[in-house]
């Protein structure tokens, strides 16, 4: 059965890839500033700065923002060239489960920096 | 189709030309996907600059080989263009740029934008 591709996916994905895509940019531009002004020298000042909350929440934010913007666009890759409906779907849940263990892992490093 | 035997049919990719906004929407797409693909080998990055002084000190050796520095470009280069390409995304999104004529600047700026990046990048490296 032919799909409409990624047109018509809705107002739901516009939003998520236009939400996540400011902040990332904006993380971004923020992290190319931070450290050509005022790099972290060595590992000690490197765990220092990661150590703190707010750089960790930051950084939180930025792998949900990641990941939940590479679903996205994945997705809609999907449906613009995967015409199967099994292919297509079984590809999606594997990129889906794929994109949460990156999650984890990403929400176990934040964590494990603890100082 | 089969009656207008005079139009030429081009199913050969190589010969179809895309117009230069279409050239920017391909390539959005294609450094997302290898973006998102080199996701789980940056965590790796992360991971092991954050874990003890020994391997954040391989990393910053391992970094200073050719190979590395030219693969630290080409993550560079799909960034560049995806962030550029992104961008003018947003800005159609609010009406700027729509106009053919604007629409096509934008496109050559993304590609002036990276490039600008890469030269940046490869100056630092």
């Amino acid at each position: 059965m032919r799909t409409t591709g990624s047109a018509h996916a809705g107002l739901g994905e516009w939003l998520v890839q236009r939400a996540t895509s400011v902040y990332l940019a904006g993380f971004l531009i923020y992290l190319v500033l931070r450290f050509v002004l005022d790099p972290l020298p060595d590992h000690a000042a490197w765990r220092a700065w990661f150590a703190q909350g707010p750089v960790r929440v930051a950084w939180g934010l930025f792998f949900l923002s990641l990941l939940l913007h590479a679903w996205a666009g994945m997705r809609s890759v999907y449906m613009d060239y995967l015409h199967s409906a099994g292919l297509r779907v079984a590809v999606t849940f594997l990129t889906g489960f794929g994109l949460l263990a990156l999650a984890l892992w990403a929400a176990a490093i934040l964590i494990s920096s603890t100082p | 189709m089969a009656q207008n035997g005079s139009r030429p049919v081009f199913l050969n990719l190589f010969r179809i030309r895309l117009p230069i906004g279409g050239i920017v929407s391909i390539l959005h797409r294609v450094t997302g996907v290898l973006l998102a693909l080199s996701i789980p080998f940056m965590l790796y990055l992360l991971q092991q600059s954050l874990a003890d002084a020994t391997a954040y000190a391989a990393l910053v050796a391992a970094f200073r080989s050719p190979g590395a520095k030219l693969l630290m470009l080409l993550a560079a280069a799909l960034l560049a263009q995806h962030f550029f390409s992104g961008l003018r995304h947003l800005l159609l999104d609010i009406d700027i740029g729509t106009g053919k004529a604007a629409a096509r600047r934008l496109a050559w700026l993304t590609f002036a934008a990276t490039g600008l990046t890469l030269v940046i990048a490869g100056a630092c490296l």
